[in-house]
């Protein structure tokens, strides 16, 4: 394979004559002539009938291909090898789940119409440059112990007061003349207001994403044109978003009014100004994003809890010991992330879990015959690897995904993952 | 429109290396880098030396890629991106800059806020000029020294810009880049030769963003100056803030 190892690189081609629009990720591009290559055999199926949608390579590299709206092709290149995580089917799913996102990037800044019906290749091009920051952070997946773009679910932090910061974020939202209101602390929604979770949970995700790409560049307030890629594919909203303290920011999605200073200068005093105190504990909270209150047994190494009905997960890498034996915290989001997959595209293969993807052409095939073979739904699976023990169980409303450090014995990890199920859900309402 | 003030004559310069000037620059900074506020936040001073805070709305204008998001990232101490994204809708960044005036010796923290707007989205979405435009006391009308068109842009520009403001506005231009002197389209010659035409002060910035305050000190306080020079003006001629009008 002509990548580097463990690179992921993304192709953006016009579905209807392989015109390349742009490429993002991995240092080293491909030539031009492997691209049209990729491009031509996904043609070569269509003209058979065949839509292509993945391949291996003999070094484990992966390539997945994606049409979107007849009009645009997305392809994703990974070079496999060292640096490539997990198993090829995860990282299949990794790649799919990739492609999906970008698109929704795309959606989210220039609009279905613009993408849907190309008119002037020159100009897309031109525009598309405005997708290249939520590109690339998609790509890089930078924040570490986000997991929504591949779970589809929020990243929810749970605030030790909630009713306060609810009623505050209902009232913002209200007399900025919108429905649509949301606090996100450290990257991940504190607090919400009911019609922001009438958005698609990939919306939802979306949102989450810009936000914190936003805040990281640490500007005081925005007025961002967001097209909905589900709910308002081709009317743009205005989102506003407002820093109240470093890592806590406060958004709505309105229309035409009020203007940015009106809001930020009639409002966000108004509504948080009294609030700061409770702003700052939910800060505190961190990247636990559980509250200390709830009790989490000492031997999770790691956890994430997905309510299924809602589409909202909680996700924390718990490290007690500063100098706690590996893996270590960054390998520890990894790992919850595999382990999510590989539970998922197996045993938990559900109509929301990834492997099923509910637009055209998604990944399907092998992970579900895979779970044909059984006569029945799985509830738990666990596995034990020289890093960790994991343990995942199912119930209607939730999924639970936990991490363990190797020396806790296995027939432990059961009762604990119950248990930790009760509490959390218990202490938090999730 | 009043003659521009002239550097130095309204705010001191240099207060960030005075030691009179330390307990205020200290307010700014948090372990020896700058201090990011949010919205709920300012610079608190103990309650015997009561300071008043200024607000300001600054505009920065210029095309695509001439370096508006990087330098409001500069005057507030953060690094500026090597790559360039677009900015595809209005951020705006607050600075805050305490200030001492040379008459009175009063101090005053201004709050200047920097309203940023990718020039796409200008171009797509209608609403985002007027939006920048409500209320604004300045604009900063930006070229690169790596670009000359952006250069040969900027009497088109500020003509718009006059003609709607009618001298209600503080205009100041910042030439940026000007580290990659390797690669200068703009002559310094021609730097002058623009400023005596315009009578616009033309501020130098680029390299590497330092913790700290030498590098921004020369254009907030330029702009400090313009500003407050401007609201005394007005003031002025409405009969309100008498210490400063005497200041004239
Ligand atoms: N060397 C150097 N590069 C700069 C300077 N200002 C901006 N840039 C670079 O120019 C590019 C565009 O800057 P940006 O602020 O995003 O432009 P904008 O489109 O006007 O917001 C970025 O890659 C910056 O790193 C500067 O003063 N010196
Ligand atoms: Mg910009």
């Amino acid at each position: 394979m002509m990548l580097q190892d463990g690179s992921t690189q993304l192709l953006c081609l016009t579905a209807s004559s392989g015109v390349p629009l742009f490429t993002r990720g991995a240092s080293k591009q491909l030539p031009f002539s492997v691209i049209g290559s990729l491009n031509g055999v996904h043609m070569f199926g269509g003209g058979q009938g065949v839509v292509l949608s993945g391949c291996e390579t003999e070094g484990g590299g992966k390539v997945v291909w994606r049409v979107f709206q007849d009009s645009v092709m997305l392809i994703a290149v990974n070079g496999g090898g060292q640096g490539g995580v997990g198993c090829s089917r995860e990282e299949e799913v990794r790649l799919q789940r990739l492609l999906e996102n970008v698109w929704n990037c795309m959606v989210l800044v220039l609009g279905q119409d613009e993408l849907a019906n190309i008119r002037n290749v020159e100009r897309l091009k031109r525009d598309l440059r405005s997708c290249f920051g939520l590109i690339d952070q998609m790509l890089e997946e930078r924040q570490e112990g986000v997991l929504g773009s591949l779970t589809h679910c929020a990243d929810l932090l749970l605030p030790p007061n909630p009713t306060l910061l609810q009623e505050a974020v209902d009232g913002f939202a209200e007399a900025a003349d919108s429905e649509f209101g949301c606090l996100i602390i450290h990257g991940r929604i504190a607090a919400a207001t009911e019609k922001w979770w009438r958005l698609a949970p990939q919306e939802v995700v979306l949102l989450s994403a810009l936000i914190r790409s936003l805040s990281d560049s640490a500007s005081a307030s925005c007025d961002y044109p967001v097209f909905l890629p589900h709910g308002s594919p081709t009317v743009a909203h205005r989102l506003l978003r407002f820093q109240l303290l470093p890592g806590a920011d406060v958004c709505v999605l309105c229309g035409p009014s009020p203007s940015l200073h009106t809001a930020e200068t009639g409002l966000v005093g108004r509504f948080w100004a009294p609030l700061v105190e409770t702003l700052r504990d939910c800060l505190a909270v961190g990247e636990r994003c559980v509250p200390q209150a709830v009790n989490l047994r000492p031997d999770v190494l790691a956890l994430l809890l997905i309510n299924r009905e809602t589409r909202r997960s909680v996700s924390s890498v718990l490290h007690p010991l500063a100098d706690a034996p590996p893996p270590s915290k960054a390998r520890c989001w990894e790992l919850l992330k595999l382990f999510y997959i590989f539970s998922t595209t197996r045993y938990f293969t559900q109509e929301e879990s990834v492997c099923v993807s509910t637009e055209e052409s998604g990944p399907r095939g092998r992970a579900n015959d895979f779970a044909r073979g059984f006569s029945h739904q799985p509830l738990q699976c666990y596995l034990v690897t020289e890093e960790c023990k994991s343990y995942a169980l199912q119930t209607p409303q939730h999924q639970l995904f936990l991490l363990f450090p190797p020396s806790v014995p296995t027939f432990v990890l059961r009762t604990a993952a119950t248990q930790t199920l009760s509490d959390v859900v218990a202490a938090t309402g999730l | 429109m009043s003659q521009n003030p002239a550097t130095g004559s309204v705010v001191v310069s240099d207060w960030h290396r005075c030691k009179d000037g330390k307990e205020y620059f200290n307010k700014i900074l948090h372990r020896k880098k700058r201090k990011i506020f949010g919205l709920l936040e300012s610079p608190v001073m103990p309650p015997h030396v009561a300071v008043d805070t200024v607000h300001y709305k600054i505009f920065l204008t210029g095309k695509s890629g001439v370096g508006k998001t990087a330098l409001a990232a500069r005057l507030t101490g953060r690094n500026i991106p090597n790559v360039h994204y677009e900015t595809t809708g209005v951020e705006t960044t607050v600075v805050f800059w305490p200030v001492k005036l040379r008459d009175s010796g009063r101090v005053l923290f201004l709050r200047l806020q920097l309203w940023d707007c990718g020039e796409n989205a200008l171009r797509r979405f209608d609403h985002l000029l007027p939006s920048c435009k409500e209320q604004v006391d300045a604009v900063l009308f930006l070229f690169s020294f790596t670009d000359r068109t952006s250069f040969d842009d900027l009497p088109n520009q500020i003509s718009k810009w006059t003609e709607e403001s009618a001298g209600r506005l503080v205009k100041l231009v910042v030439g940026t880049k000007f580290d990659l002197f390797m690669h200068c389209d703009v002559a310094q010659r021609d730097v002058r030769d623009f400023q005596e035409t315009w009578r616009l002060p033309v501020l130098r910035v680029g390299g590497e963003v330092s913790n700290g305050l030498d590098d921004v000190s020369p254009l907030l306080n330029c702009l400090a100056e313009q500003l407050w020079h401007h609201d005394c003006v007005t003031a002025g001629s409405v009969g309100l803030q008498q210490e400063t009008v005497t200041l004239l």
